[in-house]
C-alpha cells in the first residue's frame, strides 16, 4: 500500500501489483449538486491475489467497481483519480473504444442478479461465444466449442445439451455460473464481482463460491469481491478493505482483519453478526444511521456513531496507516491508528 | 435509539404537498400550464357565457341572416340570423356539461368496477372483463347512436351513450394497477389486521390507483367532448334550437362554400377543447411518471 | 410459562399452476407437505429453508392468510382453520406478522400515523385521541421520533420502514408474530438493531414467535428450537444449540457447515454440496433429498421416511434412523 510516494515501505514485488488505484473519487450530480460516493481511495491488487471489498449499502463500493471499468454513467457522474493503472494502461486517459477492448477482456464483471444480467431472448451458447466473438476474433465454430468448454469449466451438467437453452430454463445458480463463464471467456487479469451471490441460496453459494476459488487458483488471475457479508469475506478473501460512507477505514490480511479488527466500525460490523456456531448473549447494534451522500459531515464520516471519538475526530479526517510490523494492516482512526502524537495535539488544541 | 432528526425536514401538510404536485406537473413541461390556462379559460366562457353573450342566443334575426364577423356580430350570424358568438359559449356550457358528466360517472363507475375486477381474480375478474371487453369493442359512435335512438336525444341520454362508451377504458386502467398492489405486502398486513375486503378497496387500493385514473380522465374528457360534438352532428345531439357545437357545424354545412365562418368556429372550438385537455392530460401523464412517484 | 401457545398439525398446502404451450397442463405445486411442530408460549420458534421450501407459505397459512388444504392449527386451544369470520376476526388481534421486505410492506399513500391508527379503529380498539396516544406510544416503543406519525413511508430507510412494521403487528396487542425474515432484507448494522427490538418487545409485550428465515446465525440468536425445511417437509426440529452441535439429518448437516462463518480459520475449505434445490413442481420421488444426499440408499429412492422421534426434544425424517438404524457420524465440528 502506497499512501505516501516516498516512504520506504518492504512489501511484496511491485511488479505483482495488477491494478493500481490511487486517490479515486466519483462523484454524483443530485438535484443539481455534486457529492462523492466514493472519496479519494487508494488501493491496489495483486496478481492472484482476491481483494474483498467489503461495506454496507451506500459505502461506495459497487461504484468503485464500475469506476475501474469506466462506467459510470458520465450524464450525472464525474470520476477522477491520481491513477487508475492496469499493468501498462492507465485507465483513465483511455477513449470509450479503448475502454471496451479492456471490458470483458482483460477485466470482466459479474454482477448480483444472473436473472437480469443475462438477455433473456438470447441463447446462454450465443452469450458465451458473443464475448469470445468481439473480443478474441474467433470465428463462430471457434467461439461455439470454446463457449462449450467454458460451460463445462463452470460445471454446468449436460452443457453441451443446455448450450441452446434460454436463461429462464436454468436456475439461479447455473446462471450465476454461465455469467462466470462469460467472464472468463477471454481469461482476464481481473474478474470484479459485484456481490454475485449475495441473491443464492447458502448451499448455491457455497458451491459458486468454491467454483471462483478453483478458477482463480487454475488461471492465475485476479479477484475483487464485493460483498456485505463478513462470513463470505472470511472464506474466500486474502485480503479485505472495509469501506465506510466512501472511504476505505481499514485494510488487511484476511487473517489479520478477523483477529484484529481495529478501525471501530470494523469491530462494531463484527459484534454485531450473530454466529450459528455459539451461543451470543447480545449484539452489538451500531447507533444512528449511515450519514447520507450530500450530507457527510467534517473530520471522521464514522465520528458521530463512533463512541470513542475524541475532539480532532471531528475536524479532521483520518488517512490510512499501517499498525503492524509488516506494514500490511492499515487503519484510519485517530484513536486507534498509529500516528505522530505531535499532529494529534496539535489538532486537538487548534 | 430514536432516530435523528436533527437536519431532515419537517413533515408536510396535505396542503403542502399538493402545491408540491402542482408544481412539479407544471413546472416540468410549459405545455401543460398553456392546455391547463387555455382549458380554464374554455370553462370560465361556459361558466359566465350569459354575462359574456352579445345576444341571446336563441334570437333569431332573419334580417341579419349570414353576416359575416362584423362589431356587432363578432363571429357573424347563421341562416336564421343567430349570433355565432353567443350560440358558441352556450355550446360550450353543453359540451362541457355532458362531457363532464358523463366522464365523472364514468370515471366513478368503471374504477370501481375495475378494482373489483383486479382485487378478486379469478372468475369475477373473468366475468367482468368479458362484459368490458364488449363495451370496448363497440365503436363509440355506435353505441352512442344505439343508446340515444333507443332513448332519444336529449342531455340526458347523451351523458348516458358517452358514459357507458368511456366506463370501460376506467376499468382497465383501474384494474391493471389493482392487480400489481394487491400482491403487495401492505395488502396482506390488511387482511392480517382483518380489513374487511371494501376497506381494503376503499382505503388502501383506490388512493394508489386514483393518480393513474385522474390522468385519463382529463385525456378522455377530450374524447368524451369530440363524440358528443360527432354526434351532434349527425344529428342526435340535444335538439336545436339550443346551440351545441355538433350542430352547428352540421347547419354550417349547408353554406360551407359561401359561409365558411358557420362551421370554422365552432370547428375550432372543439380543437381548441381537445388540444387543450391534451396537452394538460400529457403533461399529468409525464408527471405522475413512476420515476418520480416515490420522492 | 412453557405450554403451548401453537400447535400446528400436518399441513398442507398445494398449488395448481397451468403451464406449457400450446396446450397448458395443470402441475401441482407441493407448497406445503404436511409439516407440524409447536410453539411454546414466550418462546421464539425458528423455520429455516433455502428457497422454495415453502416456509413462507406456511407461515402465512397458520395465520390463515392463504387456506392450507388440510390440517390443523391450534392456538391457545382454538381451532384456527374451522373457525368461522367472526372467531377470525378475534384470533386477528392475537396473531400477528411482520414482513421480509420494507419496501413493499407500507401503503406509500397513507401517512404513519394514520396507517398505524386503522388497526386500532377497525377492531374498535380506540378512537380519535386514545388511538393517537396510542400511535404515538408504539412509535417511542420502536424506536422512532412522534413526528414520524406525519411522514409517509418513503421519508424512511429500509430499517426505519422495519421498525414501522413492528409498530403494526403491535397495534392490536398479539400474543404471537409470524416473522417472514424479517431482518434479510437489511444491513448487517440495522439487522442487529432489529434483532435487539424484537427481543425487547418480546420480553415487554410476552410475544411468542414464529421466525422464518435462511439466516442459521440470525436464527441461532432469536430462537430456541427450530424446524428445517426442505421442499415442503421438515427434515428435522430440536432445540437449536443441539441441531447444530450434532445435526441428525444430511441436509441440516449441509446447511449448517455451508454457511459461512466470519472466521477465516474455519470457513476455508469448502464443502461439497451436490446438485442444487430441485423445483418443487416436480420433487423427486422417495425422499425428496436423496439426489442429492451423500447417503442415499435405494430406500430414499423410493419411500418417503416416516418422522422418528429420536428424544423428547429432537426428530428426525430421515431413513438412518429406521428402527435399527442409529444414523450416522459425522465428523464433529
Amino acid at each position: 500500500m502506497h499512501t505516501m510516494p516516498n516512504s520506504k515501505q518492504s512489501r511484496e514485488s511491485d511488479t505483482d501489483i495488477i491494478l493500481d488505484v490511487r486517490k479515486l473519487r466519483t462523484s454524483f450530480r443530485i438535484t443539481g449538486e455534486w457529492h462523492a460516493a466514493v472519496r479519494d481511495i487508494s488501493f491496489n491488487l495483486r496478481r492472484n491475489e482476491t481483494l474483498a471489498l467489503v461495506g454496507e449499502s451506500g459505502c461506495g463500493k459497487s461504484v468503485t467497481a464500475l469506476s475501474v471499468l469506466g462506467l459510470v454513467p458520465l450524464q450525472n457522474g464525474r470520476v477522477e483519480a491520481e491513477r487508475i493503472q492496469l499493468g501498462e494502461h492507465n485507465l483513465q486517459g483511455l477513449s470509450e473504444e479503448e475502454m471496451r477492448e479492456i471490458r470483458g477482456n482483460r477485466i470482466s464483471m459479474i454482477f448480483q442478479e444472473p436473472m437480469t444480467a443475462l438477455n433473456p431472448v438470447l441463447t446462454i451458447g450465443h452469450q458465451v461465444a458473443e464475448t469470445l466473438l468481439y473480443h478474441r476474433k474467433m470465428n463462430k465454430e471457434e467461439a461455439n466449442k470454446t463457449a462449450l468448454e467454458l460451460l463445462d469449466k463452470v460445471k454446468i451438467p449436460s452443457a453441451s445439451s443446455r448450450f441452446k437453452e434460454y436463461p429462464h430454463q436454468f436456475s439461479g445458480g447455473m446462471r450465476q455460473r454461465v455469467m462466470i463463464a462469460m467472464a472468463l471467456a477471454c481469461k482476464p487479469d481481473i474478474i470484479l464481482a459485484d456481490e454475485p451471490t449475495t441473491a443464492l441460496d447458502v448451499t448455491t453459494q457455497s458451491q459458486i463460491l468454491a467454483l471462483l476459488n478453483e478458477l482463480k487458483q487454475d488461471s492465475g488471475m485476479s479477484l475483487i469481491f464485493i460483498t456485505h457479508n463478513l462470513g463470505v469475506v472470511a472464506s474466500i478473501a486474502d485480503r479485505v478493505a472495509v469501506m465506510y460512507a466512501g472511504k476505505i477505514v481499514e485494510i488487511a490480511y484476511v487473517n489479520s482483519l478477523f483477529a484484529q479488527p481495529t478501525h471501530p466500525y470494523t469491530e462494531a460490523l463484527m459484534l454485531s453478526i450473530p454466529r450459528s456456531d455459539r451461543d451470543i448473549k447480545t449484539l452489538h447494534s451500531i447507533s444512528g444511521q449511515v450519514p447520507p451522500i450530500g450530507r457527510i459531515p467534517d473530520g471522521c464520516s464514522f465520528a458521530a456513531r463512533c463512541g470513542l471519538e475524541q475532539p480532532i475526530c471531528r475536524k479532521l479526517d483520518p488517512t490510512l496507516k499501517p499498525i503492524d510490523v509488516g506494514l500490511t494492516h492499515e487503519v484510519a482512526c485517530w484513536v486507534r491508528g498509529d500516528y505522530n502524537l505531535t499532529m494529534i495535539e496539535e489538532h486537538a488544541n487548534g | 435509539m430514536t432516530s435523528n432528526t436533527e437536519n431532515i425536514p419537517m413533515p408536510k401538510s396535505n396542503r403542502a404537498l399538493f402545491l408540491e404536485q402542482m408544481n412539479r406537473t407544471f413546472r416540468s413541461n410549459k405545455l401543460t400550464g398553456v392546455g391547463a390556462a387555455i382549458f380554464l379559460l374554455v370553462v370560465l366562457a361556459a361558466i359566465f357565457a350569459p354575462l359574456l353573450s352579445t345576444h341571446d342566443h336563441i334570437d333569431q334575426n332573419i334580417l341579419n341572416r349570414l353576416e359575416g364577423p362584423s362589431d356587432q356580430f363578432l363571429m357573424g350570424t347563421d341562416a336564421y340570423g343567430r349570433d355565432i358568438y353567443s350560440r358558441l359559449l352556450h355550446g360550450a356550457r353543453i359540451s362541457l356539461i355532458i362531457g363532464g358528466v358523463a366522464i365523472i360517472s364514468a370515471m366513478i363507475i368503471g374504477t370501481a368496477i375495475g378494482i373489483i375486477a383486479g382485487y378478486y381474480g379469478g372468475r369475477t375478474d373473468d366475468v367482468i372483463m368479458q362484459f368490458n371487453d364488449i363495451l370496448l369493442s363497440f365503436p363509440t359512435l355506435i353505441l352512442g347512436l344505439i343508446v340515444v335512438a333507443m332513448l332519444g336525444p336529449n342531455m340526458q341520454n347523451m351523458i348516458i351513450a358517452i358514459s357507458l362508451t368511456s366506463i370501460p377504458g376506467f376499468t382497465r386502467i383501474a384494474r391493471a394497477p389493482t392487480i400489481v398492489i394487491r400482491e403487495r405486502d401492505f395488502i396482506e398486513a390488511c387482511r392480517a389486521l382483518g380489513y374487511r375486503d371494501w376497506r381494503i378497496m376503499v382505503y388502501h387500493i383506490l388512493p394508489n390507483v386514483l393518480s393513474d385514473v385522474m390522468v385519463m380522465a382529463s385525456l378522455w374528457l377530450a374524447t368524451a367532448i369530440r363524440t358528443e360534438a360527432s354526434l351532434s352532428f349527425i344529428g342526435l345531439g340535444v335538439k336545436p334550437p339550443e346551440a351545441t357545437w355538433g350542430g352547428m357545424i352540421r347547419e354550417g354545412f349547408e353554406n360551407i362554400l359561401d359561409n365558411p365562418w358557420l362551421s370554422i368556429f365552432p370547428g375550432l372550438a372543439i380543437l381548441l377543447v381537445v388540444f387543450s385537455l391534451n396537452l394538460l392530460g400529457d403533461g399529468l401523464r409525464d408527471a405522475i411518471d413512476p420515476k418520480t412517484r416515490e420522492a | 410459562m412453557a405450554d403451548t401457545l401453537l400447535r400446528i398439525e400436518n399441513i398442507k398446502k398445494f398449488f395448481h399452476v397451468k403451464r406449457g404451450f400450446p396446450v397448458p397442463e395443470t402441475v401441482t405445486v407441493r407448497a406445503v407437505d404436511g409439516v407440524s411442530f409447536e410453539v411454546k408460549r414466550g418462546g421464539a420458534f425458528g423455520v429455516v429453508g433455502e428457497s422454495g421450501c415453502g416456509k413462507s407459505t406456511l407461515g402465512r397459512s397458520l395465520l390463515r392468510l392463504i387456506e392450507p388444504d388440510s390440517g390443523s392449527v391450534t392456538f391457545d386451544g382454538q381451532d384456527v382453520l374451522g373457525a368461522n369470520p367472526s372467531k377470525i376476526r378475534a384470533l386477528r388481534q392475537r396473531m400477528q406478522i411482520i414482513f421480509q421486505d420494507p419496501y413493499s410492506s407500507l401503503n406509500p399513500r397513507k401517512r404513519i400515523g394514520a396507517a398505524l391508527a386503522e388497526p386500532l379503529l377497525v377492531q374498535g380498539l380506540a378512537y380519535k385521541r386514545k388511538a393517537h396516544e396510542r400511535v404515538l406510544k408504539l412509535l417511542d416503543e420502536v424506536g422512532l421520533h412522534s413526528d414520524a406519525a406525519d411522514r409517509f413511508p418513503h421519508e424512511f430507510s429500509g430499517g426505519q420502514r422495519q421498525r414501522i412494521g413492528i409498530a403494526r403487528a403491535l397495534t392490536v396487542g398479539p400474543e404471537l408474530i409470524v416473522a417472514d425474515e424479517p431482518v434479510s432484507a437489511l444491513d448487517v448494522s440495522i439487522q442487529a438493531q432489529i434483532l435487539l427490538l424484537l427481543r425487547e418487545l418480546q420480553k415487554s409485550h410476552n410475544l411468542s414467535f414464529v421466525f422464518i428465515s435462511h439466516d442459521l446465525g440470525v436464527v441461532r440468536f432469536f430462537c430456541q428450537d427450530m424446524a428445517v425445511m426442505y421442499l415442503g417437509r421438515i427434515v428435522e426440529t430440536g432445540p437449536i444449540p443441539r441441531i447444530f452441535e450434532d445435526p441428525l439429518h444430511p441436509y441440516t448437516h449441509i446447511l449448517r457447515d455451508a454457511s459461512p462463518m466470519p472466521d477465516p480459520n474455519q470457513s476455508k475449505k469448502f464443502i461439497h454440496v451436490d446438485g442444487e434445490v430441485p423445483s418443487a413442481v416436480n420433487p423427486p420421488n422417495g425422499c425428496h433429498f436423496h439426489p442429492r444426499c451423500p447417503y442415499a440408499a435405494d430406500i430414499c429412492k423410493k419411500v418417503s421416511p416416516d418422522w422418528h422421534q429420536v428424544d423428547a426434544e429432537r426428530g428426525v425424517a430421515c431413513h438412518l434412523f429406521d428402527t435399527g438404524n442409529t444414523g450416522h457420524d459425522y465428523p464433529k465440528r
